[in-house]
């Protein structure tokens, strides 16, 4: 049963904590090499990881993707060795549009000239690209970057104001949604649970009473050898 | 389309949180009315005039400024989005 609990809550937390990673803004370090549109025909599999069509257009089982390639500095190996390397990082630029995840970006075109003209500088421009989603190169997978901006080196420091400010109110609404479970068992599943309770124990009382009355002499003779069995 | 489906299904969560803060503001603006009644009278005073004590505190409460404040629960959301979108769409 232990081992059970433990299961759930490990799975619990790994699917909530990549959901989280999934979903929420991250920050590379990249300088953008090129870009370019594909056509896409998505699978059941990684339709998942796609947006829709952009904004304003009909949704077909295929269409274009913007991509922009870059070499990506890489990030501290599990975030606590830094690394002097560089990785290749593909990244797609759609439209997350009014749905989910709300980004509310509809700005892919001006984000893919954005890149472009990062890209039209030599290659030698770094750059902070902001992204979500995962690149999962099995499934054609890329992560979908919202926003892009030029940066004069690529020791820059960056703090993720959004994720901090994000967590500070998941935690104060998680405390919210405690205190509010609590005031309502307190003020009214607490108070019924007592009048069950009284009505429980008189039904218990009437029970022992039966229970005194049935056992008659001989039980009542046992009852009493007990007392003498040494606790 | 899709931003029909946001107004309408935001609108519904902060519907549902707004009625659960409401619920709970009320119900923790009546447990302070009740300990104060009791800090004031340790012998539990007269049942009847504890009742209008209550009363005309709830009623004072429900009309309230801090009740008010319960319909940031609808402008910061929207505003929020507003913010997000102007944010995310100018270069």
């Amino acid at each position: 049963m232990r081992k059970f609990k433990i299961t759930v809550k490990v799975l619990l937390f790994l699917i909530v904590g990549g959901f989280f990673h999934y979903v929420l803004p991250q920050h590379d370090i990249v300088r953008v090499t090129s870009t370019e549109v594909i056509r896409a025909d998505f699978n059941w599999y990684n339709r998942l990881f796609y947006a829709q069509a952009d904004s304003g257009n009909a949704e077909l089982t295929t269409r274009d993707i913007r991509l922009i390639y870059t070499e990506k500095k890489k990030t501290w190996l599990l975030g606590f060795v830094p690394r002097d390397a560089t990785e290749i990082m593909v990244y797609r630029n759609e439209d997350t549009g009014w749905i989910w995840p709300p980004y509310f970006k509809f700005d892919s075109s001006d984000l893919q000239a954005e890149a472009a003209a990062l890209a039209s500088r030599g290659g030698e421009q770094w750059a902070v690209i902001t992204h979500y989603g995962w690149r999962i190169k099995f499934m054609s997978v890329y992560p979908n970057a919202v926003g892009i901006r030029a940066v004069d080196s690529p020791d820059v420091t960056i703090i993720p104001w959004f994720n901090i400010f994000f967590f500070i109110f998941l935690f104060i609404a998680w405390r919210f949604v405690i205190a509010m479970w609590r005031q309502f068992r307190e003020r009214s599943v607490d108070p019924l649970l007592e009048d069950a309770g009284e009505v429980w124990d008189k039904m218990d009382d009437h029970a022992d009473a039966a229970s005194e009355k049935a056992r008659g002499i001989w039980g009542r003779f046992m009852a009493w050898l007990a007392t003498w069995r040494k606790k | 389309m899709g931003f029909i489906r946001l107004v309408v299904l935001g609108f519904i969560a902060m519907t549902v949180v707004y009625f659960a803060i409401s619920i709970y503001s009320r119900s923790i603006r009546r447990e302070k009315l009740e300990d104060a009644w009791d800090a004031d009278h340790p012998d539990g005073g007269d049942e009847a005039a504890r009742d209008t004590y209550i009363e005309q505190g709830m009623i004072e409460y429900e009309n309230g400024f801090r009740k008010k404040l319960i319909w940031l629960v609808y402008i910061i959301p929207t505003f929020a989005v507003a913010i997000l979108l102007i944010v995310m769409n100018t270069n």
